[in-house]
């Protein structure tokens, strides 16, 4: 089974991510998922793709950091993250977040979380492409 | 020397993603993006964050060692 933190260019699979996490514990009663996709309007335009660009010796960290302090903080029994670079056509999925815990409260806090703390705190970088012309995102809530 | 790296809409408006300074004795965070900031103001009016060596480093007075790998960033925007 692959790592519990990734990031990688291909797509991946709530499937088997699901099936991963479930399996490190019976105790499990709730677990949470959030995925992130592509939109294809964003800020009154059209988007066809999403690029993206990461500084990955930080970034890799800085997401089994954030699933250590979530285990921690929620009492979770087991966390899984996911995300994608390159590029991303619009619809498909940029990342998936899940989180196990003995019940479904401290799942889903630790997912909203999970996904608020990555974005703030995991040095990513989204482009958007427009028919008026490639963008880079600006960060908002 | 100090090896620099830009990312994302810093690296675009940069027009390269990695350059090279001179590291000497006492050089600390802030010296660098001052040096930088002074060649490079519309990169670096984008850059709110900084990191040395792989981790977010907040205090610009921090020393740099000789050999350094140090990245100037804009806020994020994955997930």
């Amino acid at each position: 089974m692959p790592d519990a933190v990734r990031i990688q260019l291909e797509d991946f699979s709530q499937d088997e991510e699901i099936r991963a996490l479930q399996a490190t514990s019976k105790r499990m009663g709730g677990i949470a998922t959030f995925l992130g996709c592509a939109r294809d309007f964003s800020e009154g335009r059209a988007v066809s793709e999403i690029s993206f660009d990461a500084y990955e010796r930080m970034a890799l960290p800085e997401m089994q950091t954030l699933r250590s302090e979530a285990i921690a903080r929620f009492a979770l029994l087991d966390a899984r993250i996911v995300h994608r670079l390159g590029v991303v056509r619009a619809g498909d999925s940029i990342v998936f977040i899940a989180a196990g815990a003995e019940h479904r409260a401290p799942a889903l806090e630790a997912c909203r979380w999970l996904i608020d703390e990555l974005k703030e705190r995991v040095p990513i970088w989204k482009k958007e492409t427009t028919p008026e012309g490639e963008s880079w995102v600006t960060p908002h809530p | 020397m100090i090896t620099v790296l830009f990312f994302g809409p810093v690296a675009e408006r940069l027009g390269q993603s990695r350059l090279e300074v001179a590291h000497q004795a006492g050089m600390r965070l802030q010296d660098v993006r001052d040096q930088l900031q002074a060649r490079y103001p519309e990169a670096f009016s984008l850059v709110s964050l900084a990191a040395v060596n792989g981790q977010h480093e907040r205090d610009f007075a921090v020393a740099l060692a000789d050999h350094s790998e140090v990245v100037f960033m804009s806020k994020f925007s994955g997930g």
